[in-house]
């Protein structure tokens, strides 16, 4: 109770200036709802914002969304995992350039009795064809998040376009959407760290793991300072030369989920 | 006597219709007088244009001597003529804030404003009511809490509309008797009526409100002189 | 079953054990919605009074427009105010977008309608003589104004009280235009939106239980203030 009082007292005085961050630079930084959602940021964002002393607001959307932002200069700097965007949005002049930092891996869960017979696989494509062959029930992101866009290319590896009432789009974050997945009893591409976080409550099984068409890869982008001169550029790029500092490997190796790795940085 | 307020030509349309269509209308000081007519004949509609509340087609003014456009003579009459509706509306606070209400803004002492008010209450007896609410009270009550938020302002002029309507022999008794005390007080009073007989008593003169014109009556109910006698 | 009331007994100890991060989303909330309230009130009142005591043209519509657009979603205004607090949009150089000022903004334009629609209301019913005592007492239009809101004042607080009700609970617009960052625009209920979709139920849940215990607040005191302004009418 002492302490609820003393917050609240603290909360007051802190009031006026939590609107006004002071002398250090601010920069925004869009990224996904899955990336914020395994927790990386809180253990990295204390750290760079310490170590280059800026302030930075994170805003976790849609990968779609994330790079919208990028391209209306409502951010600074992207942080997103769609490689296909990713080089688009810089091709066109929206950002800088794409740096790879780190990557983790999509997986394939799905009902426990397996009726696509696909326990076991790596390669992801292939699943896919007999999921479709067996039309076992498949959750979809169906947001143009990083997660759906990966989802879209390996049925577009398996030559096969999804349609049927066993294909359901459902326009969620990928914790919603694994939730209805396990109500549904049904297939859906998720990526590990969201896996590790919330299996312990979903009746659905890992099925299919480690395929190289399964990496998921993040790319960190400066919005372009040419298109809008408010970018605090060189912010964004000491930002972006911290994700590839030793520091910045080694918190992204340390992190864990549910005891097990979730990001490995790349290696350059 | 001196005419506090002339108009001449005043005209006013309601609903396409003419409604007042008045040569003249003179208000003269220390003068009591009826104005009767039926129920719709405008009577309102003339206090009101009179206490600056509704707008004319068009007048011509003269205020104290001085002739002046109708927006001028509104402003200059404000709290010299006041205007009390049938069934006084009072505020939704204490009867000594309502009885105070016109003295704020005079940037009066609050000692002064004090001296004034119980003064006002002691006037119309009411000064055991001094804090309760003017919602709680009874009608009798509410209209001395009227006459008394009027009479501090010291108005020149009070147009009373129909004070007496709905009202029974004891309200009538007190009314009568505030309206004795203005008089005395040299408060010059347009009262309209379509009960003439019941404030023939109080009044000097007399005019009905006919087709949109002020016709002089007499002051006797049945015949006798037609003559108006403002007194003092 | 077991898991919810697992979370319901975890978000009560983290509401009244002084959780910093949950008190900062509370602080969020009430700090943007009652400023945004405090300042759509006023300009609300003044524009419902000359609605209700002025004839011009176009009144009516005025009048309809208002009452339409208090049902508009919150995402709608949301949406509108992005697009134009964007750095791509006409306002872009005001950099107000992922503010308190944008959320405000936003919680100003979802709450204005409401605010005019139910004021407009009570100045309706006000009684004619109050304004015409006030007049003839000497009082100028300005004082005349106050009065006439003192004597209303139950059916404006009731409305301040709809308007805020409407503002504290919204999400869509606080969404779009707040971006929900952590520690400084994310408010009680984009927090619960972003807190069901990680599974978190039990910071869900606290949340949630200000939230409800606020709207039960606020609409025990609607039909208090409504009461009393029918009573005294």
């Amino acid at each position: 109770m002492k302490r609820f009082i003393a917050n609240l007292i603290l909360f007051l005085l802190l009031a006026a200036p939590l609107s006004f961050a002071g002398e250090q630079p601010l920069l925004r930084m869009a990224t996904t709802t899955s990336t914020e959602n395994s927790g990386l940021f809180t253990v990295i964002q204390p750290a760079f914002e310490k170590a280059l002393d800026i302030k930075v607001h994170v805003i976790a959307v849609g990968t779609g969304k994330a790079l919208e932002l990028g391209r209306r200069g409502d951010v600074d700097v992207v942080l997103v995992h769609a490689k296909p965007a990713e080089e688009a949005f810089v091709a066109a002049g929206h950002g800088i350039a794409r740096h790879e930092i780190m990557y983790n891996d999509f997986i394939i869960v799905g009902p426990a009795d397996d009726p696509a017979g696909i326990s076991g696989m790596q390669d992801a494509a292939s699943a896919y064809a007999r999921i479709a062959a067996s039309a076992t029930t498949v959750v979809s992101r169906g947001d143009d998040s990083g997660t759906h866009k990966k989802e879209l290319a390996l049925w577009r590896q398996a030559g096969i376009e999804p349609d049927g009432p066993w294909y359901r789009q459902v326009g969620q974050g990928m914790g919603k959407t694994l939730q209805i997945a396990g109500e549904m009893n049904a297939c859906t591409l998720v990526d590990r760290g969201t896996w590790l976080a919330y299996r312990a409550n979903n009746p659905l099984k890992l099925l299919v793991a480690g395929g190289a068409d399964l990496k998921n890869t993040y790319g960190i982008i400066a919005v372009n300072p040419q298109r809008y001169p408010d970018v605090d550029y060189a912010s964004v790029q000491r930002l972006i030369d911290w994700f590839t500092s030793p520091e910045a490997r080694a918190l992204i190796a340390g992190y864990r989920v549910a005891g097990e790795q979730l990001f490995y940085p790349v290696e350059n | 006597m001196s005419a506090i307020i002339h108009y001449s030509a005043m005209r006013k349309t309601v609903h396409q219709q003419l409604l007042l269509d008045i040569d003249t209308l003179e208000i003269h000081e220390r003068a009591c007088v009826a104005l009767s007519g039926r129920n719709g004949a405008g009577k309102s509609t003339l206090m009101r244009i009179i206490a600056g509340l509704e707008v004319p087609d068009s007048v011509t003014v003269t205020f104290d001597g001085q002739t002046m456009p109708w927006q001028r003579a509104v402003q200059r009459m404000r709290t010299h003529v006041i205007y009390l509706h049938q069934n006084p509306y009072l505020f939704d606070r204490s009867v000594t804030d309502n009885i105070a209400y016109g003295l704020r803004h005079q940037k009066l002492a609050m000692k002064e404003i004090s001296s004034k008010v119980a003064e006002a209450l002691d006037w119309a007896g009411i000064s055991h009511l001094q804090m309760r609410n003017a919602r709680e009270l009874s009608g009798g009550e509410r209209q001395q809490v009227a006459f008394a938020r009027a009479r501090i302002l010291r108005p020149r002029v009070l147009l009373l509309d129909e004070p007496m309507t709905n009202m029974d022999s004891e309200a009538r008794e007190q009314t009568c008797r505030m309206i004795k005390r203005l008089k005395d007080d040299g408060v010059s009073i347009l009262l309209a009526t379509h009960e003439f007989h019941t404030v023939a008593h109080l009044c000097d003169a007399h005019l009905s409100l006919e087709s949109g014109s002020l016709q002089p009556q007499s002051l006797e109910s049945a015949g006798g002189e037609r003559k108006i006698i403002p007194y003092g | 079953m077991d898991s919810l009331s697992a979370a319901t007994a975890e978000s009560f100890r983290l509401l009244f054990s002084g959780d910093a991060a949950l008190w900062i989303i509370i602080f969020t909330s009430f700090s943007v919605s009652l400023r945004a309230i405090l300042i759509a009130a006023p300009f609300a009142f003044v524009t419902a009074f000359f609605m209700a005591h002025l004839r011009y043209p176009g009144r009516r519509a005025m009048i309809a427009g208002f009452s339409a657009l208090q049902s508009i979603p919150a995402v709608v205004v949301g949406l509108t105010v992005y697009l134009v607090l964007s750095r791509s949009g006409p306002l872009g150089d005001l950099q107000l977008l992922f503010t308190h000022s944008s959320m405000i903004i936003g919680q100003i334009l979802l709450s204005f309608p409401l605010l005019v629609a139910l004021s407009h209301a009570a100045f309706q019913a006000a009684d004619r003589r109050v304004w015409e005592t006030s007049i003839t007492l000497g009082a100028k239009p300005y004082r005349a104004f106050l009065t006439l809101i003192h004597e209303i004042r139950f059916g404006l607080i009731a409305a301040f009280i709809a308007g805020f009700g409407r503002i504290i609970a919204e999400v869509g617009c606080s969404m779009m235009v707040g971006g929900n960052i952590l520690g400084y625009t994310r408010n009680i209920p984009t927090a619960i939106a972003l807190e069901t979709t990680k599974g978190e139920f039990a910071q869900a849940i606290a949340l949630g239980m200000v939230l409800l215990s606020m709207a039960l607040l606020l609409n025990g005191m609607l039909s208090f203030f409504q009461g009393r302004g029918e009573m005294t009418a």
